[in-house]
């Protein structure tokens, strides 16, 4: 177990999330009014609360808050003793503090500097080549929502900092790292880059038909949509056929061959629609999977709270929450759940100053001291 | 570029910049049989992180990756499909025939000298080949065995088959995308292969350091489903307490307001704009010119703007339409406001504002651009570009290397089929 500051802001703070799924001891560094994911609706009960807010309860959970001003002393000197005893820390950049500062009060630190160098969230995705992928033909392109591109650039900052833990066990000694979310999200276009580079292509937004393979897209159903998506291995077609049924697909032998179902996709895709609609999206997709076909549901939030393969797999538990009043659902994580790791709620505003001023060696007395200045 | 026998370890206080160290994961070998895209792109990470990753691969099914015709006409590298060039740059292959005893016994031993196995394959093919972690672990207990499948080795859907669509599907990502009333709205990538690669990287980064200490692996059976349902899980836990799915944002925020996509002059040009504060509010419509709608009081708080966020979005575009995404840009950004425009890859590629992570590489007979990392160590180096392996290419260098095998045992293996 290492322990971690951590300051990130939201391009950054799914790092900090991962760490505590791997078991780790983070200490969340506020400013005394709380962080801005606290402030990201929406909120449990649906009005704005600082300790309800789900971006926080999610992103937050497992973690120790501590509630500091980092632009004076005694702030900072309380924040660079804590990082005397870190074994990293990790912030989106600028801070208070320089990250060689930083690194100069404990040599054995991994100090990982995230950049937001791209502007607000919907601004990089623009540049990157993300938004000119997502959406419907002709349509207006699209943000992808849920603030699921963050979750993406922590990704990054996870590994980059794990990368630079991991090092430090074997040399000794701790060094910077600086992530740039611009690059992060290019390197998520990459796909599209490859088309342009090897090819000349520019990739186009396609809404769900036909984005990767030929045949995939979200098909309509009697009663709402399921998702296809067909492998391009060959024989696969030739299946696929045996369950539509469709003579007129049927009788053009050269769809066998996905580079010729590429260029005609759309008529494929016609036809497939026309079909689906007779069945409803259960039955459709248990038939799939059946045939080894990919077919899923088209889900929203909620169908997922309740999935049976999410349930069995453990990757939700329900702890209780005294602000909430009632249980909230918490979730373990991709890497908590492969590792077994139960996450304490989200803490509340400064929940933890007590007890690690009293780590650092602060009495009771100067705790309150340091309250009253505005410090903590 | 210095080797870590060459820097002082052991100084006090950290490196100068000028000192630099082999990579962190220098030493440390993959077996990775993972295939397409997200096992391939978590090794591709650790490669770049120092790992010498050995991708198992058979003469009789080379991957495709994709169906890109091959252009015999073409001066690039015919022998695997551009998307492989990238995504396989900087490992070995070894061509094992797993379908035969001898390849399968072989694929054991070499599991035997890893430090990481890596697959993707689903549920029961890696026990059928007798190379699941159960088959293995006795054999090297300190073997990080990394399993990515779509759902995962248990529940009731463990045996579902997955791909990228289906996968934007299930998790959420399209009706959270879009506003509220479109269709089911998609990203035309492999998005879930990257979120799903991503967190096998930190995963397997966390699993190295704690063998450290602990001298033992870990088997981590990772479903991509679960990988991406993190990504969105807010949402999930506020559905659940609230009894209903919050209403899609399309691109808007509830920290700025205007914030959206507006079309411009073109024919499928658009540009984002983002106003967080009231001060880059005046500045905008000052740069429009002060056109009467504007000045009007409704839209002057951010909480106005929000509420009348429709029609705002309307008069906006009617501006923006009558100019290029670049224009835009030109008139906004000097004025502090955050505006960028949808850029397609022709603007980025080659572009000198452009993030610089992709990188040109050597790959005879002409050159392939990579990706690089997003990031960029104070100490630590990252491994050079290297090409993708021709198919087997290494089979007989890594056969001696990590089993010590014979010319002449190699021949006898090659000669059961063993080596296809």
């Amino acid at each position: 177990m290492v322990r971690i500051v951590d300051l990130t802001a939201h391009s950054g703070i799914y790092a900090s999330r991962l760490m505590v799924e791997s078991g780790h001891d983070v200490i969340r560094v506020e400013p005394p009014q709380g962080d801005a994911v606290r402030r990201l609706g929406p909120y449990l009960g649906g009005t704005p609360n600082l300790e309800l807010g789900a971006f926080h309860l999610f992103l937050n959970a497992g973690k120790r808050s501590l509630t500091l001003n980092l632009d004076a002393s005694p702030g900072r000197d309380i924040f660079l003793a804590l990082v005397k005893t870190a074994d990293a820390v990790v912030a989106n950049v600028p801070l208070p503090l320089t990250l060689e500062e930083i690194a100069q009060a404990n040599e054995k630190l991994a100090v990982v500097g995230v950049e937001d160098d791209a502007g607000p969230e919907l601004c990089a995705y623009a540049r990157s080549g993300l938004l000119a992928i997502t959406g419907h033909p002709g349509k207006r392109p699209a943000l992808l929502g849920g603030h699921i591109v963050y979750a993406a650039t922590g990704l990054y900052v996870a590994v980059a900092m794990s990368a630079a833990l991991y090092g430090r066990q074997r040399s000794g000694h701790g060094q910077i790292v600086k992530v740039s979310i611009r690059q992060c999200l290019e390197t998520l276009a990459e796909q599209s880059m490859i088309a342009y580079a090897a090819e000349g292509k520019i990739t186009q937004r396609r809404g769900y038909r036909g984005a990767i393979t030929a045949v995939s897209g979200a098909f309509p159903t009697s009663d709402g949509y399921w998702m296809a998506s067909m492998p391009t291995t060959p024989g696969r077609w030739a299946e696929f056929m045996k369950w539509v049924q469709d003579p007129v697909l049927m009788a053009d032998k050269s769809l066998e061959d996905e580079a010729e179902r590429l260029v005609k996709r759309d008529f494929i895709l016609d036809r497939l629609e026309a079909w689906s609609r007779q069945f409803p999206k259960e039955q459709m997709v248990e038939e799939a999977q059946r045939r080894h076909i990919p077919g899923t549901p088209v889900a929203v939030p909620l169908d997922l709270a309740q999935d049976p393969q999410l349930w069995a797999r453990g990757f939700f538990e329900e702890k209780e929450h005294e602000e909430a009043g009632r249980p909230v659902l918490s979730p373990r994580g991709a890497i908590g759940v492969v590792l077994g790791t139960s996450l304490r709620p989200a803490p509340k505003r400064g929940q933890h100053n007590a007890e690690i001023l009293r780590e650092l060696g602060f009495s009771e007395v100067e705790h309150r001291a340091l309250v009253e200045s505005g410090a903590v | 570029m210095t080797s870590a026998k060459d820097s002082p370890a052991g100084q006090k206080g950290q490196p100068s910049q000028t000192e630099s160290e082999s990579p962190q994961l220098t030493g440390i070998r993959i077996l990775d049989f993972s295939h397409i895209l997200a096992g391939p792109f978590c090794t591709r990470l650790l490669a770049d992180l120092g790992a010498e990753v050995l991708k198992v691969e058979t003469d009789t099914r080379p991957e495709r990756m994709g169906a890109t015709r091959i252009d015999p006409a073409s001066k690039r590298r015919q022998d695997r499909p551009p998307s492989f060039l990238n995504i396989n740059r900087n490992k070995r292959s070894i061509t094992i025939n797993l379908k035969t005893e001898g390849g399968r016994a072989l694929a054991t031993q070499l599991a035997t000298k890893a430090d990481i196995v890596v697959e993707n394959f689903s549920a029961e093919v890696m026990k059928r080949l007798g190379l699941a972690y159960e088959h293995l672990q006795p054999l090297n207990p300190r073997l990080i065995y990394v399993s990515m499948s779509g759902f995962g080795h248990n529940g009731p859907r463990k045996d579902w088959t997955s791909m990228n669509m289906s996968l934007q599907a299930y998790t959420g990502l399209m009706m959270v995308t879009g506003a509220e009333g479109d269709l089911p709205t998609a990203i035309s990538n492999s998005w879930n292969d990257y979120i799903g690669g991503l967190h096998a990287c930190h995963a397997v980064l966390q699993a190295l350091a704690e063998r450290e200490r602990t001298g033992t692996g870990r088997n981590l059976d990772l479903a991509q489903f679960e990988c991406s349902v993190a990504t969105i899980a807010p949402l999930v836990i506020a559905s659940a307490f609230n009894g209903e799915v919050p209403p899609r944002q399309g691109s808007r925020s509830t920290h700025a307001a205007p914030q959206g996509c507006y079309q411009c002059a073109g024919k499928d040009d658009w540009c984002a704009i983002s106003v967080e504060n009231d001060g880059q509010w005046k500045a905008l419509v000052s740069r429009m010119g002060s056109p009467a709608w504007a000045n009007e009081g409704r839209f002057s708080s951010l909480a106005g703007r929000i509420r009348h966020h429709d029609e705002l979005d309307r008069n906006l575009e009617a501006w923006t339409r009558q100019f290029t995404p670049l224009e835009i840009e030109n008139r906004l950004k000097p004025a502090g406001i955050a505006c960028e425009r949808m850029r397609r890859m022709n603007e980025i590629v080659g572009a000198p504002d452009a993030g610089n992570v992709y990188r040109w590489m050597e790959d005879p007979p002409s050159r392939t651009l990579a990706t690089g990392l997003p990031f960029e160590f104070s100490t630590s180096t990252v491994a050079p570009l290297s090409p993708a392996p021709r198919v087997g290419e290494h089979t007989k260098a890594a056969l001696e290397e990590w089993l010590g095998l014979s010319a002449a045992k190699i021949a006898e293996l090659a000669a059961t089929g063993a080596l296809e």
